[in-house]
């Protein structure tokens, strides 16, 4: 249907600056249109992005929006929403952003479970600084950091999560924006930390040197290395070494939020209940 | 001024005073001297409704604290030196932003790890200019208890007023002293409270950064239908990035022009034993800050005792110097001797505003406090 | 849910100024309605064309692969629009313009 995108939008700021073809456009298309979904007040959303192409994210959106140092945006979020804990507090950095510089900031909001959508834009490089290596750089494809060839070895955000503690992980990739949003539905509307690694697509940067120069041979590729996760797991581990699940990986409701965690503290100190114990927790380690 | 009596320390005397005067969130990491600030206030604010986190390292624990600011409450995060250097960035960032926050400061031992457990004033210098680019750092410093109290209520009003952030440095000594202290009341400091402005007309209309020259940004909490941008990127009216060459160098000349041009509301001086200075010969004038100061205090009234007319000249309010009061009392006196727990830092700055190079000093940067007799004796050898 | 009303009787329609020709919409158009023309003074020299309007079956792909919101499918109740269905012209016409370097060869169907 056509959807009426122009109200979530910032119209003055259009067209963005983004490249032809780049997939953070397609990614905020679906954002948009879950945060419709889930019937979320604008007023009631704070977009935090971080520094890179997916950083200009926030300018873009008619939200109450913040443009962070790189690598910052848990770190930003946690505070507005501890702050604030009713509103709806989405992050959204690249990989660089998320897991290099970002990467311990990521990992403690997962562990916190604080009620945060992070949506990492997974495009496999340093899109704006034009093509460093970042942690989810293929080893073997070309970088301008290391024109030699890059021998860093990749992270898998999602295994980082889920062990990190988030209560909600998912994958997708551009190549299917109606199964993207039906993801980032469930994950905003999931009380707890959402973590979303969507694969996205930087012909410009990564496609460049590396045989991938359209947006359609690089979205190609992506299509290349993942496959649903009940595909997945019938494969062997040889398959899968190259493989990347897609869909929801962990969806746990039974673990407290941070937020409401925090209200328990609020009534010890407010002489409402007794001290908080390890008798307060299943999970006692 | 109504007051009452307290018996605490320094950092648990900021903490009270950031809870009373309104502050609803702390954002922090433990590092000594100053981990006491974040303990006491994890207790005294989810009491009062509001929220203070632990956050994984220093950078988080300022980004938890900016973010909190920007979305419209009061917000504290405090340190030791190493964390602000560590916290710089950010610094820039609320800076930029125009984002009102208070940031603690309980020096130590520097540079590095330095001497944690031991005192120094060793963090001045960066306090003007913790983070890159042009703007105003607005610091100020407690020089006894009470002030751990009353210096903290002023920054936080200070922020509202000049939208960005305030630090107050203290230091191990005043940190960790526990003593009585008269401070205000409670009513008082509420009644003293003046929050940040905002602007409540058609939400079309509103222009966060579109203000004159000279004045601040209006931010208006968020959630409450007035929805803008934050960057650290060079910005236009509406908050949103821009390139813009007169939009650029209007933002930063009023940045700098904020604060600079209104100097007398953030001066604060304390001028101890001074009135009768006239220039005549023989008045020794001693510059001294912090915890430094109750020595010298100490000194003075020693001195006088052996017939030596000896005066302290305290700025409260370090960054931006107050230049002119300070000019008035070094060009009328001859001898000045400026004392401090670093090698000469704001000792530069009194040269630089009174266009003097012959100031003597006494510098101590071992971690220990300066005694009341060194002073003595400086002044006594050099006078 | 907030909707855009449809211009009359109109399945899909473009806003040029936001269409940076990356190609993408007609890459995943299956029914072969959408292709890219020359257009000098415009992102690479290219634009998007709707070349066989009565074609599109509403599969609403364009639009949600659109990085610049310059593409946009009508509600079929809403807008009161009747698609057409897929046909293996259609699907013929699609594959000879993504093969076409995402352009309507000349004298196609001609």
């Amino acid at each position: 249907m056509a959807f009426n995108y122009d109200k979530y939008l910032r119209l003055e700021k259009m067209p963005t600056l983004w490249c032809w073809g780049c997939g953070d456009g397609v990614i905020l298309k679906a954002v948009i249109r879950a945060i419709d979904k889930c019937g979320w007040k604008q007023d009631d959303v704070c977009v935090v992005s971080g520094i890179g192409c997916s950083g200009r994210f926030s300018s873009y959106v008619d939200f109450n929006t913040i443009h962070t140092t790189h690598g910052r945006t848990v770190a930003w979020a946690t505070g507005v929403k501890l702050a604030n804990p009713d509103k709806h507090v989405i992050c959204v950095a690249g990989d660089g952003d998320a897991l290099a510089i970002g990467g311990n900031h990521t990992i403690h909001g997962c562990r916190r479970n604080i009620d945060i959508n992070m949506i990492v834009i997974n495009n496999f490089i340093y899109g704006l600084t034009n093509s460093q290596t970042s942690p989810t750089t293929p080893q073997g494809m070309w970088t301008v950091s290391q024109k030699a060839g890059n021998i860093d070895p990749t992270f898998d955000a999602c295994k980082l999560a889920i062990a990190s503690g988030a209560s909600f992980v998912a994958r997708e990739t551009m190549l299917d924006p109606k199964k993207l949003e039906r993801t980032l539905v469930k994950g905003f509307e999931h009380r707890g930390f959402s973590f979303f690694d969507v694969m996205s697509n930087c012909h410009i940067n990564l496609g460049r040197k590396n045989k991938m120069q359209s947006a359609m041979e690089n979205l190609d590729w992506i299509d290349s290395i993942t496959t649903p996760l009940s595909k997945y797991e019938k494969l062997t581990p040889e398959e899968q070494l190259n493989m990347f699940p897609t869909g929801v990986l962990k969806h746990d409701t039974e673990v407290r939020e941070y937020c409401d965690m925090y209200e328990d503290i609020k009534a010890v100190q407010q002489g409402k209940r007794k001290v908080i114990t390890q008798d307060d927790f299943e999970k006692k380690i | 001024m109504a007051t009452r009596e307290i018996i605490s320390t320094g950092n648990d005397l900021n903490a009270i005073a950031a809870v009373d005067a309104g502050c609803q969130f702390f954002g922090g990491y433990p590092i000594t001297p100053s981990s006491e600030v974040m303990h006491t206030i994890s207790d005294l604010l989810p009491k009062s409704g509001g929220a203070a986190i632990q956050m994984e390292d220093e950078i988080a624990g300022i980004a938890a604290t900016v973010g909190a600011a920007m979305s419209g409450v009061r917000a504290l995060t405090a340190t030791s030196g190493p964390g602000v250097s560590l916290k710089a960035e950010n610094l820039g960032l609320a800076q930029m932003a125009e984002v009102p926050m208070v940031l603690v400061n309980v020096m130590r031992g520097g540079p590095s790890t330095g001497l944690p457990t031991r005192v120094s004033q060793g963090d001045v210098r960066q306090a003007r200019n913790p983070s890159h680019g042009d703007y105003r750092s607005i610091t100020l410093c407690a020089g006894n208890l009470a002030e751990c109290y009353t210096e903290v209520v002023r920054a936080f009003n200070l922020a509202d007023r000049f939208m960005q952030p305030v630090i107050v440095l203290t230091d191990e000594t005043l940190g960790h002293m526990h003593g009585k202290a008269m401070i205000p009341t409670l009513e008082e400091v509420k009644a003293g409270i003046v929050p940040r402005k905002t602007f409540d007309g058609a939400p079309e209309d509103y222009r966060p950064y579109g203000v004159a020259g000279d004045e601040a940004a209006v931010l208006n909490p968020m959630f409450k239908g007035y929805r803008y941008h934050f960057t650290g990127l060079h910005h236009d009216a509406k908050g949103f990035p821009t390139e813009e060459i007169t939009t650029c160098k209007n933002l930063i000349q009023r940045l700098e022009d904020k604060v600079m041009m209104h100097t007398d509301e953030l001066e604060l001086n304390e001028e101890f034993m001074l009135d009768d200075f006239d220039g005549s010969d023989g008045e020794v004038l001693i510059v001294a800050y912090g915890s430094v100061s109750l020595a010298a205090k100490e000194a003075i009234r020693h001195l006088r005792k052996d017939g030596i007319k000896a005066g302290l000249f305290r700025p409260i309010t370090l960054w931006p110097s107050p230049a002119d009061r300070i000019r008035h009392f070094t060009d009328m006196t001859k001898n000045v001797l400026c004392v401090e727990l670093n090698i000469r830092q704001y000792t530069e700055e009194v040269e630089r505003v009174s266009g003097r190079l012959d100031l003597e000093g006494l510098y101590k940067v071992n971690g220990r406090a300066i005694s009341p007799y060194e002073i003595v004796e400086k002044v006594k050898e050099v006078f | 849910m907030s909707l855009m009303k449809a211009p009359e009787n109109t399945p899909v329609w473009v806003d040029t100024a936001r269409c940076k020709a990356c190609d993408i919409c007609v890459s995943v158009c299956p029914a072969g309605v959408l292709s890219m023309k020359a257009e000098p003074a415009s992102t690479l020299g290219a634009m998007i064309d709707i070349v066989a309007i009565d074609s599109c079956i509403g599969c609403n792909d364009c639009e949600l692969n659109c990085p610049d919101f310059a593409i946009y499918v009508a509600d079929k109740k809403a807008d009161n629009i009747k698609f057409a269905k897929l046909t293996d012209e259609a699907k013929a016409r699609a594959a000879a313009i993504v093969e076409n370097n995402y352009r309507l060869p000349e004298n196609y169907g001609k």
